[in-house]
Formats: structure tokens, C-alpha cells, sequence
């Protein structure tokens, strides 16, 4: 470090005095080393006060935290509600992660303080409190998916630090983090450590210009007040914070804080996390990188030779990733893992490093593992490795646990199911809701867990009610997964309800009062159902009866009618019968939509296929006996459509189709439509293949069953000129698209014999035609 | 008196740094054969901070070669061990130039090399005979003319063996008991007939990646090497400067006395920075040209518009033949490529010339001289 850091160093200015009343020991979050360094102070000093940079919102979550149950990666959740648009935005929802690894130097103090019955606080600002003193879109105000609350951008960030890397020839903060603080840490007295620690931060502090805006300033100042009242009370207090506070605690600058928000506005909850989240590799996290690695590196120096942990680490990681590799079939030796092993030693040497660390690990593995050119097909090697040296450890927190009742109630829900919450692995269960009670039970929980938004369940496969696909099937298939994040979504939904069911009834209710359109209350009621939740209170049927009063969307009330049919039809098959009346509500759209559809005769090419399948739909649901009063009224429509001036071809063809199924009399006009589109100006003749899709959407058995339709038909087609037919050939191919292809075959073959053509030649093109075409082909391959 | 040469080997131009780096390295540990010790052969070719005291004079050690510096310490380190290294990568991105100067470093020789083309025979590469003496001898070690891998393992230095996989397999093969025993058997000289490896020895092989699959190693062979992929050099400006300094070196040895311009290399180097990379630095999306875009054949253009303005010119670079020189640097599929780059210079060089301007304006006014 010679040259780096020339001037005044730490301990002048910050000093460690084990004699002194208060002790203010620098850390870097989930530093083995710093938790290694920490622990000696500790046992070296003996604090009667432990005190962490932390929300002291949190202070009663400590226990929970150091309990011997709870097995880290663990984190505290906070969330805010801006209910007034104080920070931005009205309601927003403010949160962030306070991971905390088994090599967290805080976990370490609170782990000690636990054990010795020493008293541990945590002395920052509330989350709401670091929020009002950061400006929007700085600090904790950043916009990103998942803040941490431990920001270390001071501390590994900026032009002092590239300088830095540059100058002792390392590729990141990391590496030179790792080279001097990490592993020669290891052999340094603590006191020397400390002091290094200090120089460095003092440094970092030296070459950053604002603090106040990301609230860094008024956290500070909070902070040494508390420490004052700590030292008022107790006779040695050890401060454990970001070395870069260390500074500024000392020397706090007064800032004026905001009021606070109300009481109950901010939560706090703790809970369980992965190795995967808390890697800063991953992008959303502070931190070092590579958690399982640094972990592992603990394990070692709490062991019986701290001195060599690093290289038995990296001994360690070598030969679980040459395992693993040999597992997934790769052709990996002995030889190749002491090679790779001998590389990292090599470079530790050549670079100056008492023990290899993780780059030498690295390093190692790329040139002895990877055979050829290191490209995606031969990354296996690094992708095993960087599984490795991230950890897939899930973790536990203690029974007493404090969390909130919805999070319970799920846990709860899940072991009840038989679903096992203690693996971080994707894993898939297969329903047969329709046969087995419980798993009906399962598949309304999982639906459950979707409408909640919590990121836990994804339906695979299966019945999809809402869009109207698939409704055949008779098994659903999910997959579903536990993770830190659904607990997060949880902790966020909370506020909605104590049980899952609570809080998706209550969700559901807020929904359809925010619904506009008919067609999406429907959909919510499709959704409730689904969840198996009844509207005891009657509040969704009133407003959706509201809704479909107001409503004059002809689309928004097709659809609301689509969804309550598929709930009246689907009643029985999913054992949630009579829970709404929605035959008074289907009637009630029914009605709206008939006397808006006259009014639909122009719509738009794209609309077609909707409206088409929107018509045949409520002509079904004319069928059924509860809407058998709504038949005329519908045919009336259709008749009343007809007469529109405008009238799109394909909705002409679909109502006259409608009401040929009615009535078989309506062929005759069918054909003199059909003519009149044919044998019109060139404009109508093209619009005839759309008149003919519309036709076939709805009135198939005109042409397989009627003996007449195919050969009038025919008769029209016959009549147009050659070119005229081939410019309409595509549309109406797309026409025919209707009919099943054994359909299609048998019109075929009934078109050919009008014309005297065997069935056999339509069979397959003639012998003849394969061997022109193979001509031909020879033909072409000579020329290219 | 020393002979001219039109490029000396890295032992040759760097011979007071070498002579300066051993004379330091006293202290640190050698493995066996080696002439420096792995800590100075970095320092060789990564560069030093501070400049060496050796014989009344600072020897300033630069960096020679510009990228991964991890890889240089990977492949030092693997030397020190039973393995070869074997470097792969597009051409152009200096695999030759890091195995000389490895070699030159290491051993003190970058010569003893074997030169991988279609016609290799195994005699190229371990050893042959002379005819006459052995006709009149019969096989004695006078007879026998030792080839680079001899060579190697009788004196302990490394050998080369430049773009491997451009060998027939079968060749390549005859490395693989060499290479695990460290022994090299010679039936014909009888029970004498065994040349163990002196410490020291090892292989440094070179493998291009636009000839996989023209010889593909043997995964037996491939057990015997490590290997490290090389990869075009990543930072424009790391580019920019390996062109004018190797530019500047070609053109000193060629006693060619012109002042370097910084302002043409930048351009080059983003113009072959962005069609390597098919994306500007502006954000615009590009066609890449099937020719390797490398630093080689950047410096190379530069060079040729060096001389081009040395000899005919006014004795400074002009914009338009380096635009015009581009062309040259566009292998096989000239005619495509062309447009291509015309396609660079219609959108991306058109929006820098109006956004920069400078010598970017002058650079799109060039446009025409692409033909």
C-alpha cells in the first residue's frame, strides 16, 4: 500500500484504544474479514453496549435475528406506504433489503452480544427517516427494483478508486479489496487491520463531494446521538458501522430533520433470503460479490487453522467443481484439478497474495478446466463454479419468528397442502382439480397466490377461464417456487388482510371498485371464482350490476356475457356452484348487448374474428333454457343488422348464418347474398371471401349438410373469370379454415364430382407432376 | 558491425531490459531453466512503474503487450508447470506477439519455432537427418538435425509452434508422449537414442479460431495443454495506442522519420473498433464484415498510409488515403465488405462528422475514396 496513501493515516485520526470508553469499529458489509477482526475486538474489549448500523425500527427484531434457530441469508424488509405523495408520487410504496450472511460482520456483533447477554442496538434513522433526508432519486429514493440498505457506493465506487486498481495493477475494487484487506488481513494484528481499515475509508470520505443528498449527513447525526446516550449509560460501547461513517460520526454535522411519518406507516419485518439475491454479482445487491465463497471462507477461519483459510477454500472449491462437472458427464481428471490448484497458488505468488483468493479461483479454473476456445459451449466449467462460489442456501428464521399474519397464514396454507417450503428449487405439481378435492383445494391456493402478485405459483398448462383457451383440459399444471421476494410480495399485501383468502377477497373488492368496463368486472368475477371465493357481502355482484348499467361498450359486454357463461357452464365441474347469481347478470348484458349490436354492422377488419365469436356466443347462450326469452330478441337484431347500409361482408355472412340455424329459410337469401357479393363490381367480388369466413363461423352445416348450397356455390364460382378467381384464391382459403381438414376433404370430393372429377385424382397430384417437378429441379441445381 | 534488420526478435530489441530485469532479479525465485524469474518476465511484458538502475543507466521497462493482464500471469504461470499453453483467438489479437515475448523473457531465444502450415511433417518438428553424413556414418548424433522440439528439450527452452491446428492431426499428435514424458525417443540411434527434457522446456503453441474444424486438436492432445483465449483488445483507446506504437516501431526500423498522428490512429481505432463490434459508440447498429477487423490490420493500414505519405505524399497522413487504404484490409469477400463499411461511413462517420466534426468531416469527405 506503500505510495497509495500517503499523509495523515487512520489511527491518528480515528483511534482504536481498546482503554476508551467507546470504540468505533469500521466494517465492509459481509466481510469475512471484518467479521474475523470483529469478534477479537469483541472478546478483547468486552462491551457492555453493542451498537450497528441499523434502522432502529428494528431494535425488537434483534433477538429474532441472533437467535441460535435462525440460519442466515436472512433480511430485514422494510416498506413504506406514502399515503400523502410526501416523497413523490401519492400511495407509492417505498422498500428495501437488509440482507444479513453468516460472514456479516453485523450479524457477527449481534450473534457476540447474544451470547454474552451484552445489550445490542441498532442507532440508525427508520427507513421512513433515511428516505425524507435523502432528495428523490438519490440513496434509498433511487428508482430500483431491490434498494439495499446498505449502500457501499462510497466505499467501492468512484475516480479515487479506479486510480486505485490502475495504479496497483488490479482489475476491480473487489480484487484490490480482496488482495489487501481480505487475505493479508488474515496475518495482521487488529489493531493494524483497524488502522488500514480507517486509512482507507478516510480516504474514500476524502474523494466524495456530496453526502447530503442520499441522507448520509442527517444518518450520521442520528447516529452519534445515539451513541452519545449509549456512552452517557453504559461504560464500553463498541459501534460497528460502514467505515466510511466512522468518520462522521466523530464529527457529525448538525442537519434539521423533517417530521417524521405517523406511527404504523413504516413496517419492518424480517425474513428469509438467498444466496443468490444477496450476490452483488447479480446486480441488485451491495456487498461483495460471491457470497458462498465468502461464507465458506468463515467457516474456515472459525476452524481450527483460520491462517490457511482461503487456500483451503480454494482447495475445497476446485474439487467440488471438478465433481460436479464429472457429475454432469464431463471428461474432467485428477490431473486437471492440480493443475487448476497450482494455477491459483502461481498467481497468489506472482500477484503478491499470501493465499490464492476467489480471481485466483477463477483464474485457475478458466485455463486448466476449459478445453479449446472459451466460448458458451465450453463455459460449463464457470457457470458450475459461479453456482458454487454464489451458494443456494434458503434461510430459516426461527419459529417465534415476528411475521406478519398473512406470511404466516401462507406458510401455514402451504404445509397444510403438502407443499415443501424448504427448498429454493423450482418445483411442479400436477391437479386433477376436476377428480380430487384437494387438489381443487391446491389449484384455488396457487390462484390465490397469483391474483396476490407474490411471484410464487405460474399455471404452467391447463384451463385458462379468463381468456377462454384451452378449456378442454382437465388438469392444471404449476410451477411454484419459495423465495425471499414472495415473501417480500407478501410482507407488501399484508396490509390487505391476515390470511390469504382475507386478503384476496379484500384485493378482488378494491379491484372491481376500480373497474370501469363490464367485461373486466366479469373477468374479476372469473378470478374469484377460480380462487373459491364467494361475494358474502354482495358488493362485487352489486357492482358489477352497477357497472353493466353504465356500460355501453359492445365489446366490454360481449366479453362480460363470455365470462359469465363460462361461469354458469363450469359451476358444477369445479364444485363452486351457486355462489353468485349470474343468470340475472348475464341476462342483464344480454340485454344490453342486443341493443347495441345493430349498431355494430361497421366495424373494423381487425374486430372481426371477436365479433364473429362474440355473436355465435350469445346465439349459444340463446339456447340454454334460462335465456330461451332472449332467442327473438337476438334474431331481431341480427335481422335489423342486416338492414344497416354499412354492413361489414363478414358480419354479414356470420348473421346470416346465425339465422339460417334458426330458420332454414334464410338460405335462399343466403345464396342471393352470396351472388350478389359474386357476381358484383370487382370491389364486392373481392369482399366476398370475408362474406363467406363470416358464413362458415357460423353456419357450417349449410355446406355439409344442405344437398343445394355447394352446388349454387360452385355454380357462382364457375362464373368468374380465371384471373379473378386466382386474385380471391387466398382469402378464401382463409375462408375454408373453418372446416376441420376432413371436412375440407369431403367438400372437395362433393366439388369434384360436380365436375365429374374422380375423388382418387384429388388425392394426390399424378405421378407426372412430381417428375416435372423434379426436372426442374435438376434444372435449377445445374444453374446455381 | 550489427546487420540491419526489418524486424529484430524481442530478445534482440529488448535486450538492455532483459539484461536490466536480470540483473535485479537476483533475490526472487527462479524456476529451473528459467532465465528471469516469473515476477520479471511480467514485469517484461507488463511494464514496470518504476524505472530500473542498470549500469549507470534507467532502463524504463514498458508495457508491451496492451489487454489482459490476468492472462499474461495465467500464462506465465502455466509455463512454470508441466503444461503447455496453447493461445487461441481471431487473428490479429498479438498470440504471436505474447508467445515471443513469453519465450524471449523466459528463455532468452524466440527463435526456436515451428511454423504449423498443411505441409508440417514430423521431421520439421522433432528432428531429420543429414543424408550424406548419415550415409556415410550410418545414424550418429552428427547425422541427426535437430528440429524446435529438440532443440527444446536438449538446450531446456521453450518451443513454439505457431497456428497448431493448421498441422495435420496426425502431426500434431507426435507432440503427446513428448509432451507427457518429457522424452523424445530416436530409435535410430539405438539405447543412446533417448533425449530427456531439460528443465525449462515447454511448449507455447498458437491456434487461430477461424481454422477450427480445419484440424481440430485431439482431446488427448488438448489434456496436455492449458489453454487461454485471446481476445481483441476491448478499449478504443488501448487500441489507439498499439497502433501508433507499433506503427511508429515498423517505421523507425524501416528508417522511416515521420512524426506520428494521433488524430488518424483515433479514427482508425474506432473505425475498426465499431465494425468489429457492429455498434458505434453513438448507439447506431452496423453490419459486421466477414474480414477480421483485428489490430493488426488497423496498424497495418496506418502503416501503409505512413509510407503512402512518406514517399509520395507531403510527409503527413491525409484522411482520405487512410480511408482509401481501408479497403485493404478486406479479405475475402472484398465486394460485400465494401459496402458494408460504405454503410459505416453513410450513417455513423456522417452523424460524428456532424456532431464532432474536425477530422470526422474530413473522414466522411473521404467517403469516395472507397473503391
Amino acid at each position: 500500500m506503500e505510495g497509495i496513501l500517503p499523509g495523515a493515516n487512520g489511527p491518528e485520526m480515528i483511534p482504536y484504544d481498546l482503554t476508551a470508553s467507546c470504540v468505533y469499529f469500521p466494517v465492509r458489509h459481509h466481510s469475512p474479514i471484518c467479521s474475523f477482526h470483529l469478534l477479537r475486538t469483541l472478546e478483547a474489549y468486552q462491551p457492555d453496549c453493542v451498537l450497528v448500523e441499523g434502522p432502529e425500527t428494528a431494535n425488537e427484531l434483534i433477538p429474532l435475528l441472533s437467535h441460535p434457530d435462525a440460519k442466515p441469508p436472512l433480511a430485514l424488509y422494510c416498506a413504506l406506504r406514502d399515503e400523502t405523495g410526501r416523497l413523490g408520487e401519492k400511495d407509492e410504496l417505498y422498500r428495501c433489503y437488509y440482507p444479513f450472511l453468516d460472514c456479516s460482520p453485523e450479524l457477527t456483533a449481534l450473534r457476540w452480544a447474544q451470547e454474552h447477554g451484552t445489550e445490542a442496538r441498532f442507532m440508525d434513522l427508520p427507513y421512513s427517516g433515511i428516505l425524507l433526508a435523502s432528495k428523490a432519486g438519490q440513496g434509498l429514493r433511487r428508482p430500483d427494483e431491490r434498494r439495499a440498505y446498505q449502500d457501499e457506493g462510497y466505499f467501492s465506487h468512484g475516480e479515487f478508486l479506479e486510480k486505485l486498481c490502475e495504479k496497483t495493477g488490479l482489475r476491480s475494487f473487489d480484487e484490490f479489496w480482496e488482495k489487501y484487506f481480505e487475505v493479508n488481513g488474515l496475518s495482521m494484528a487488529t489493531a493494524d487491520f483497524v488502522s488500514l481499515m480507517h486509512t482507507y475509508c478516510l480516504l474514500a470520505r476524502e474523494n466524495t463531494r456530496d453526502l447530503q443528498s442520499d441522507g448520509c449527513l442527517a444518518r450520521e447525526a442520528h447516529m452519534a446521538r445515539r451513541i452519545s446516550e449509549a456512552c452517557g449509560k453504559f461504560q464500553r460501547v463498541l459501534v460497528v458501522t460502514g467505515g466510511f461513517h466512522s468518520w462522521g460520526l466523530l464529527h457529525p454535522v448538525e442537519i434539521e430533520q423533517p417530521d417524521p411519518f405517523p406511527e404504523g406507516a413504516e413496517q419492518i419485518y424480517p425474513m428469509v433470503y438467498t444466496m443468490e439475491a444477496a450476490d452483488a454479482l447479480n446486480g441488485y445487491a451491495s456487498g461483495m460479490q460471491s457470497p458462498g465463497f465468502y461464507c465458506r471462507v468463515w467457516e474456515k477461519m472459525r476452524g481450527e487453522d483460520p491462517g490457511e483459510a482461503y487456500a483451503q477454500t480454494v482447495l475445497d472449491l476446485i474439487a467440488a467443481c471438478g465433481r460436479r462437472l464429472r457429475h454432469n458427464g464431463e471428461a474432467l481428471s485428477v490431473a486437471d484439478e492440480t493443475c487448476a490448484l497450482d494455477m491459483a497458488r502461481g498467481l497468489s505468488g506472482l500477484r503478491g497474495k499470501a493465499q490464492p483468493g476467489l480471481y485466483e479461483l477463477r483464474d485457475g479454473v478458466t485455463t486448466a478446466f476449459i478445453k479449446g476456445e472459451e466460448t458458451a459451449a465450453t463455459s460449463g466449467p464457470m457457470q458450475v463454479l459461479r453456482k458454487l462460489t454464489t451458494g443456494d442456501e434458503v434461510g430459516v428464521l426461527p419459529d417465534s419468528a415476528l411475521v406478519p399474519p398473512l406470511v404466516s397464514d401462507f406458510q401455514l396454507q402451504c404445509k397444510r397442502l403438502g407443499l415443501n417450503l424448504n427448498s429454493a428449487q423450482r418445483q411442479q405439481s400436477i391437479l386433477n382439480i376436476f377428480s380430487s378435492p384437494k387438489h381443487r383445494e391446491v389449484s384455488r391456493f396457487f390462484h390465490r397466490t397469483v391474483f396476490l402478485d407474490s411471484n410464487f405459483a405460474q399455471l404452467v398448462k391447463g384451463p385458462d377461464l379468463a381468456s377462454q383457451r384451452d378449456r378442454s383440459l382437465i388438469r392444471e399444471t404449476w410451477a411454484w417456487r419459495w423465495d425471499g421476494s414472495v415473501m417480500a410480495a407478501l410482507v407488501d399485501q399484508s396490509v390487505s388482510g391476515g390470511t390469504v383468502r382475507e386478503a384476496c377477497g379484500l384485493l378482488l373488492e378494491r379491484q372491481m371498485l376500480e373497474a370501469t368496463l363490464t367485461g373486466d368486472g366479469a373477468g374479476l368475477l372469473v378470478q374469484g371464482f377460480l380462487m373459491g371465493l364467494e361475494d358474502a357481502s354482495g358488493k362485487l355482484h352489486s357492482h358489477l350490476r352497477a357497472l353493466a348499467a353504465s356500460d355501453g361498450d359492445f365489446f366490454s359486454l360481449a366479453k362480460a356475457c363470455g365470462h359469465l357463461n363460462t361461469l354458469l357452464e363450469m359451476g358444477r365441474l369445479y364444485r363452486q356452484e351457486d355462489t353468485y347469481d349470474y343468470t340475472g347478470l348475464l341476462d342483464q348484458c344480454f340485454g344490453k348487448v342486443l341493443s347495441l349490436l345493430p349498431s355494430m354492422a361497421a366495424i373494423k377488419d381487425g374486430q372481426l374474428s371477436d365479433c364473429l365469436s362474440l355473436i355465435s356466443r350469445l346465439y349459444q347462450l340463446s339456447a340454454r333454457k334460462e335465456f330461451a326469452n332472449r332467442r327473438a330478441g337476438l334474431l331481431d337484431a341480427l335481422e335489423s343488422l342486416l338492414n344497416e347500409p354499412d354492413l361489414h361482408p363478414g358480419l354479414h355472412g356470420g348473421a346470416l348464418g346465425l339465422l339460417y340455424g334458426a330458420d332454414p329459410s334464410w338460405q335462399a337469401a343466403i345464396e342471393t347474398a352470396c351472388g350478389g357479393y359474386l357476381r358484383g363490381s370487382r370491389e364486392q367480388m373481392m369482399r366476398s371471401a370475408a362474406f363467406l369466413r363470416g358464413l362458415f363461423s357460423t353456419a357450417r352445416d349449410l355446406v355439409l349438410v344442405s344437398e343445394q348450397f355447394l352446388p349454387s356455390l360452385d355454380h357462382l364460382f364457375a362464373r368468374l373469370e380465371e384471373p379473378d378467381f386466382l386474385a380471391l384464391l387466398p382469402e378464401l382459403r382463409l375462408a375454408f379454415r373453418s372446416f376441420t381438414p376432413a371436412e375440407a376433404a369431403r367438400i372437395a370430393r362433393r366439388a369434384a364430382a360436380l365436375h365429374g372429377v374422380s375423388p382418387e385424382v384429388l388425392r394426390r397430384p399424378p405421378a407426372e407432376h412430381y417428375a416435372y417437378g423434379e426436372t426442374l429441379d435438376a434444372w435449377a441445381a445445374a444453374r446455381l | 558491425m550489427e546487420q540491419a534488420m526489418i524486424r529484430p526478435q524481442a530478445e534482440t530489441r529488448y535486450r538492455k531490459e532483459l539484461e536490466a530485469l536480470a540483473a535485479a532479479d537476483e533475490g526472487n525465485r527462479k524456476p529451473q531453466g528459467w532465465k528471469l524469474s516469473p515476477k520479471a518476465v511480467r514485469d517484461f511484458i507488463l511494464g514496470r512503474k518504476k524505472p530500473l538502475k542498470y549500469e549507470g543507466r534507467e532502463i524504463t521497462i514498458g508495457k508491451k503487450y496492451l489487454g489482459n493482464d490476468a492472462l499474461v500471469e495465467r500464462c506465465i504461470i502455466t509455463l512454470t508447470g508441466s503444461r503447455g499453453l496453447m493461445l487461441v483467438g481471431e487473428p490479429g489479437t498479438a498470440k504471436t506477439l505474447l508467445s515471443e515475448l513469453l519465450t524471449a523473457a523466459i528463455s532468452g531465444v524466440s527463435t526456436n519455432t515451428i511454423q504449423g502450415t498443411a505441409g508440417t511433417t514430423e521431421d520439421m518438428i522433432k528432428y531429420g537427418w543429414n543424408y550424406a553424413l548419415l550415409l556415410a556414418q550410418g545414424p550418429s548424433r552428427q547425422a541427426l538435425v535437430p528440429a524446435p522440439l529438440y532443440v527444446g528439450m536438449e538446450r531446456g527452452i521453450l518451443t513454439r509452434f505457431e497456428e497448431i491446428t493448421r498441422t495435420p492431426a496426425e502431426i500434431q499428435d507426435s507432440l503427446i508422449s513428448v509432451m507427457s514424458d518429457k522424452v523424445l525417443s530416436v530409435p535410430e540411434l539405438g539405447e543412446e537414442g533417448f533425449l530427456f527434457a531439460k528443465p525449462g522446456f515447454n511448449v507455447i503453441g498458437t491456434a487461430n479460431t477461424r481454422d477450427r474444424g480445419v484440424n481440430e486438436m485431439s482431446s488427448a492432445l488438448k489434456r496436455r495443454f492449458n489453454f487461454e483465449t485471446v481476445r481483441p483488445v476491448k478499449d478504443v483507446r488501448l487500441e489507439k495506442e498499439i497502433i501508433l506504437r507499433e506503427a511508429s516501431a515498423m517505421a523507425k526500423n524501416a528508417g522511416v522519420d515521420m512524426p506520428p498522428d494521433t488524430g488518424a490512429a483515433e479514427l482508425l481505432a474506432s473505425t475498426f473498433h465499431e465494425l468489429r463490434e457492429g455498434v458505434s459508440s453513438m448507439g447506431h447498429r452496423i453490419e459486421k464484415p466477414s474480414a477480421v477487423m483485428s489490430t493488426a490490420e488497423a496498424v497495418s493500414v496506418y502503416y501503409q498510409t505512413m509510407m503512402g505519405a512518406y514517399y509520395y505524399g507531403e510527409g503527413t497522413i491525409s484522411i482520405r488515403s487512410l480511408a482509401a487504404n481501408l479497403t485493404g484490409a478486406l479479405g475475402q469477400e472484398p465486394g460485400e465488405d465494401l459496402e458494408k463499411v460504405r454503410g459505416y461511413f453513410s450513417t455513423v462517420v456522417r452523424d460524428k462528422a456532424e456532431k464532432e466534426g474536425g477530422l470526422w468531416k474530413e473522414y466522411y469527405q473521404a467517403r469516395t475514396a472507397l473503391k
